[in-house]
């Protein structure tokens, strides 16, 4: 079921690229819609059986091919397999401008190929492999098929967007061949079940320090967050929706897998200086996204913003803490993905996505996507009852009570996210009223239909029916998250 | 049977909520009405069972809503509480949304958004309902939140109107900043407890010092129940649609606070700092938002600042009760408020249907004749004044004796209250005198205008029923629904009731040409109705240096911390230029005998090393 879910996007995906590159729209959006359905049920199904893969690779080196499901892995699994489909979706009828329909959809599978790898991957080199693999096709989509009135600017944001990451990268690789130097294996459960055992306490905090300084590209962690608005405000709405709710999941599940779960004393001495970036991140993105005037870029701020919190979850060091993350992680990425559809939407009606024009207010004109638009930001400033406001909340609470860390600062980083919760209010009610509320009515634009509302309306319910009943997915997680932190010194 | 109720009473109306929203679309408002009027009449019956069952037993039932959560070290078992006051309380709100649903029905039948609009305050009733049953910090917390989503979207209902947009943003942004507060504070409480349930926080925090956690959670409160300083986003939600602010001023978000504190009241009464910040907060916002109400130029919002006043006065109970006392006077007078208060919005928002707006001059001389609506009106503004022995009286009394009895203990902070309520009372008395005899002016009376009288029953029901619970609600205290802990001083009571006959006779003395405001008021009308600017004072102080400070955040965002990334890329295409310049001058060939030498090198180092 593993090797299904992984088979099949890669095989179509280079099907595409080389045999079918003639093929029409609409037969290349059909292939890659049956596709990635074939693929969410196989992963589906690998949820449920949990079967796992393991295979030698490279025996010289120790590396194989080794592939399994977990509670840490399960949620981002469902949610990569889900969006993907939902953007093949919502792909349907909008021909994709700057390239060949074949090509554009291929990158997509291309995307969620290296995606579900590097979340089932087991070992440590083969997720490093399966982390890269993303970038080319992102890159991609980016610059072919990215805003088509700004060629200058698609260009730069992909070359800043791969190289950006690329850097992170390269210290993550030297992070992860130190660790397996040390360790003496690359498994990703030994390396867990040894908690770091064995290695000397500096050298833990080196190993640390490189993994997180790589990750903390990918996540973005403020200072080095610069190349995720460009990306966002360039990119197609698949690829924003992907870049968001996907890429963005790969840096903190590595945050998990890698310095958290194997290096953990070493972990601990990073923590505090994540924990405080991640509170500036929180601040940063919510002051900037006070006066930002792409709604593009605003909701690419919020982004920033939001993995705050998953970052001080992750630092705070306690179970509460770690399923704050993950639930965060996951409510970030449907938000995310709901706003990204839309205001991918709104572009595409408006022109651009500039606040300062005025226009006639989607409430008016455009209810359903008006209604997706108020969802996307309550769920966005942590309404309570819906899907943000979970893991902000546990993550506050995780960052008061963390025992075992510098209690005092931890505790001026929970007020100080509490703060960032009142800027998302306020970024979020500043988008409501400029764009939403109105007396205007003209220009028209068209309402949300077919295949656009399709993906919006399950975006929506799973918006509001996991803010109302979050029980399940935090008890997907709990499991691991119990064996994870329960194994820490 | 107990644990069936109380859920029924927290889902219905959420279930009436997801209902109306799915057919809020539909071009006749009829499935709206149908699924809001029995949402929340299916509410009610089972609040009212609910009461019957509980009937003055000490006994508290907790029920799970649902599978406690699984959040790593912190238990959160989601629990309800069936218990005496939480029933009685779930009863007013079902009532108070029962009768706004009637009326919204009513008086936005002609809007094209009634549906989305009873669709919300179906919402906004849930989260009300589950803030009164909960007994989980967090779900208290969804309840507490949810409702301040619901009164943005109500009070910004008409939002093609820019001061209703204003009004909206204003409000929203002033509570969640307030609920900052609340949010640590239930952070702290939890966090000491290891568990959100009530029980456990409450056996955690016996003897222990609750003074941080409680002045944030009073923080929160001062917010959402809209005292100073977070008072000014309460007037300006008078843009909301009537039955909305009828909702929102009546049993649910501004009385919110009150029931929450009155839940923990235990840890509250052992922290005095806590009490002292609620007690000067409630003193002046009473003193202080009577004294705006007389001098509103719109009628409505002369309710708006007495809905201040009169949650300060009930606030103001549960600073200065003696702790032994309990919670009692405060959560009575939010009883009876909900009761005139509601009923006063309706009255006024029916009213102005016919005469075409709320302000003072157009609604003047608007009761005469208008059979239905003097009458209740008459006894909203009694109640409202304080006069026996309508509801208002009986709980206004109790709030008094409650501080009279702090202040017998020789606690200061309730000779503050008591002497701030006592100046409340005449105050309170000579704008409802000013409200009423602009009302009844019978030199503009005109009979032949009543087209108004022409609600349906359903209107008229809800408006007696509401007018009833005034007059007798009162009665209440003869039951043992409610514990005020002690009795009334009728020395009190007669100063009281002294004052307001003084107070609403000088008033009517001053009026010799109708609208007494406008002689004793005069031309600092126009200060009255902009609140002295507070709301200058908000955008002075909070909202120019955030923005100012967003501005430096994207000015270094591009300059600095990006120029860093920038500079990279040019220093790499630099140093590529430089090296494409320093190879120009090379031939091929030197440059190959390099490679070459370095090849040999390596072998050679490989070699020798191995």
């Amino acid at each position: 079921m593993i090797l299904a879910a992984l088979v099949v996007p890669a095989a179509v995906a280079v099907w595409l690229l080389s045999a079918g590159r003639s093929l029409t729209h609409r037969a290349s959006n059909l292939l890659a819609t049956t596709a990635s359905a074939v693929t969410l049920v196989a992963v589906v199904a690998a949820v449920v059986v949990r079967p796992t893969v393991d295979r030698p690779w490279v025996p010289s080196l120790g590396l194989r091919w080794e592939l399994a499901v977990d509670g840490i892995s399960a949620p981002l699994l469902l949610l990569t397999a889900l969006l993907t489909v939902a953007v093949v979706v919502h792909t349907t009828d909008r021909p994709p401008v700057g390239g060949t329909s074949a090509a554009f959809h291929a990158c997509l599978l291309l995307v969620e190929f290296g995606a579900l790898a590097t979340f089932f991957a087991r070992d440590a080199v083969l997720f490093f492999v399966a982390f890269e693999v993303v970038l080319v096709p992102m890159w991609v989509l980016i610059t072919r098929y990215g805003d088509a009135h700004r060629p200058a600017e698609r260009a730069g944001a992909g070359a800043r967007f791969v190289l950006y990451t690329a850097f992170g990268s390269t210290l993550m690789l030297v992070g992860v061949l130190a660790l397996v130097a040390k360790a003496g294996t690359s498994d990703l459960d030994v390396l867990a079940r040894g908690g770091g055992h064995g290695i000397p306490g500096h050298t833990q905090a080196v190993i640390a320090a490189l993994l997180v300084a790589g990750l903390a590209v990918k996540v973005p962690v403020f200072p080095v967050h610069t190349w995720l608005p460009p990306a966002h405000t360039t990119a197609p709405t698949a690829g924003s929706v992907l870049l968001a709710a996907v890429l963005l999941k790969m840096g903190t599940y590595g945050l998990v897998r890698l310095p958290l779960a194997s290096v953990p004393e070493g972990f601990a001495r990073v923590a505090p200086v994540l924990a405080v970036l991640g509170a500036v991140g929180i601040l940063w993105g919510g002051l900037a996204c006070l006066v930002e005037r792409d709604l593009k870029r605003l909701v690419a701020y919020s982004s920033v913003a939001h993995m705050g919190f998953v970052v001080i979850g992750l630092a705070s060091g306690t179970r509460t803490g770690l399923q704050a993350a993950l639930f965060a992680n996951v409510a970030h990425g449907i938000v995310s993905a709901l706003l990204f559809v839309v205001v991918g939407g709104l572009k595409e009606r408006w022109g651009d996505a500039d606040l300062e024009t005025s226009r006639a207010a989607v409430r008016e004109v455009a209810p359903r996507l008006g209604f997706a638009l108020v969802v996307g930001l309550a769920a966005s400033l942590g309404l309570p009852g819906l899907i943000g406001f979970w893991g902000e909340f546990l993550s506050v609470y995780a960052a008061w009570s963390a025992e075992g860390r510098p209690l005092a600062l931890f505790r001026t980083l929970a007020v100080v996210a509490a703060v960032g919760t009142v800027l998302a209010a306020a970024y979020a009610l500043r988008v409501a009223r400029v764009v939403w509320a109105g007396d205007r009515n003209v220009p028209l634009i068209a309402d949300t239909r077919s295949s656009e509302w399709l993906v919006v309306a399950v975006l929506v319910v799973s918006t509001i029916g996991l803010g109302v009943v979050p029980g399940p997915l935090l008890a997907l997680t709990g499991g691991a998250v119990a064996s994870i932190v329960g194994a820490a010194p | 049977m107990s644990a069936l109720t109380v859920r029924v009473v927290v889902l219905v109306p959420a279930l009436a909520a997801l209902l109306g929203l799915v057919v809020a679309r539909r071009p006749d408002g009829k499935v709206s009405r149908l699924v809001a009027q029995a949402g929340s009449l299916v509410t009610l019956a089972a609040a009212l069972v609910q009461l019957l069952l509980t009937h003055g037993s000490g006994h508290v039932v907790h029920v799970g809503l649902m599978a406690p959560l699984p959040a790593g070290e912190l238990r959160i078992p989601l629990q309800l509480q069936v218990s005496a006051p939480a029933a009685l309380i779930a009863v007013v709100v079902a009532v108070v949304g029962w009768a706004v649903h009637a009326f919204a029905a009513w008086y936005l039948r002609d809007d094209d958004r009634y549906g989305v609009f009873a669709a919300t305050v179906s919402l906004f009733c849930a989260g009300m309902l589950l803030v009164v049953q909960s007994a989980d910090l967090v779900l208290t917390l969804v309840g507490w939140e949810v409702m301040g989503w619901c009164s943005y979207l109500l009070i910004g209902h008409w939002s093609r109107k820019e001061t209703a947009r204003r009004a909206a943003h204003k409000a929203f942004l002033v509570t969640r900043l307030a609920d900052v507060g609340f949010v640590l504070g239930v952070v702290l409480l939890a966090a000491h407890t290891g568990s959100t349930a009530y029980p456990a926080v409450m056996a955690a925090f016996s003897g222990q010092p609750t003074t941080l956690p409680m002045v944030l959670l009073l923080v929160g409160v001062l917010g959402k129940s809209a005292m100073v300083p977070f008072h000014d986003w309460l007037p300006d939600a008078m843009e909301g649609p009537t039955p909305a602010s009828a909702l929102i001023h009546a049993a649910t978000m501004v009385a919110a606070g009150t029931f929450v504190l009155a839940q923990l009241f235990d840890l509250f009464a052992a922290s005095d700092a806590a009490r002292w910040v609620l007690a000067l907060s409630t003193a002046v916002t009473m003193v202080w938002s009577a004294m705006l109400a007389f001098g509103q130029s719109d009628l409505k919002r002369l309710l708006a600042y007495s809905t201040l006043s009169q949650v300060a006065l009930m606030l103001s109970a549960l600073a200065v009760a003696p702790p032994h006392d309990g919670p009692g006077a405060g959560v009575l007078h939010l009883y009876s408020h909900a009761f005139f208060k509601a009923l006063l919005f309706l009255a006024i928002g029916w009213l102005a249907v016919g005469m075409g707006g709320t302000a003072a001059a157009s609604l003047r001389g608007g009761l005469r004749g208008h059979l239905f609506i003097r009458p209740a009106m008459f006894v909203g503004l009694l109640s409202l004044a304080g006069v026996p022995p309508l509801v208002g009286f009986v709980s206004k009394e109790h709030v008094l004796s409650a501080a009279e009895r702090g202040a017998a203990q020789g606690e200061a902070r309730a000779w503050l209250v008591l002497v701030a309520a006592l100046l409340t009372v005449v105050l309170t008395a000579a704008y409802c005198m000013r409200a009423w005899l602009v009302l009844d002016d019978v030199r503009n009376a005109d009979v032949a205008r009543h087209d108004a009288d022409s609600a349906p029953a359903s209107v008229r029901t809800a408006v007696t029923v509401l007018a009833v619970l005034t007059v007798v609600g009162g009665l209440v205290v003869l039951t043992p629904l409610v514990h005020t802990g002690g009795h009334v001083g009728w020395l009190l009571a007669l100063v009281s009731v002294l004052l307001v006959v003084g107070a609403a006779l000088a008033v009517r003395s001053r009026a010799a040409d109708g609208d007494p405001a406008a002689r004793l008021v005069g031309s600092r009308a126009t200060s009255f109705d902009r609140g002295f600017g507070v709301d200058r004072l908000y955008v002075a102080a909070v909202a120019r240096p955030v923005l100012a400070l967003a501005r430096l955040v994207v000015f270094l965002d591009r300059e600095v911390v990006d120029a860093y990334v920038r500079g990279t890329a040019t220093a790499t295409r630099w140093g590529g230029t430089g090296a494409q310049r320093a190879h120009r001058a090379e031939r091929a060939a030197s440059g190959l005998t390099w490679v070459v030498a370095g090849v040999v090198a390596v072998t050679l180092a490989g070699v020798l090393l191995w």
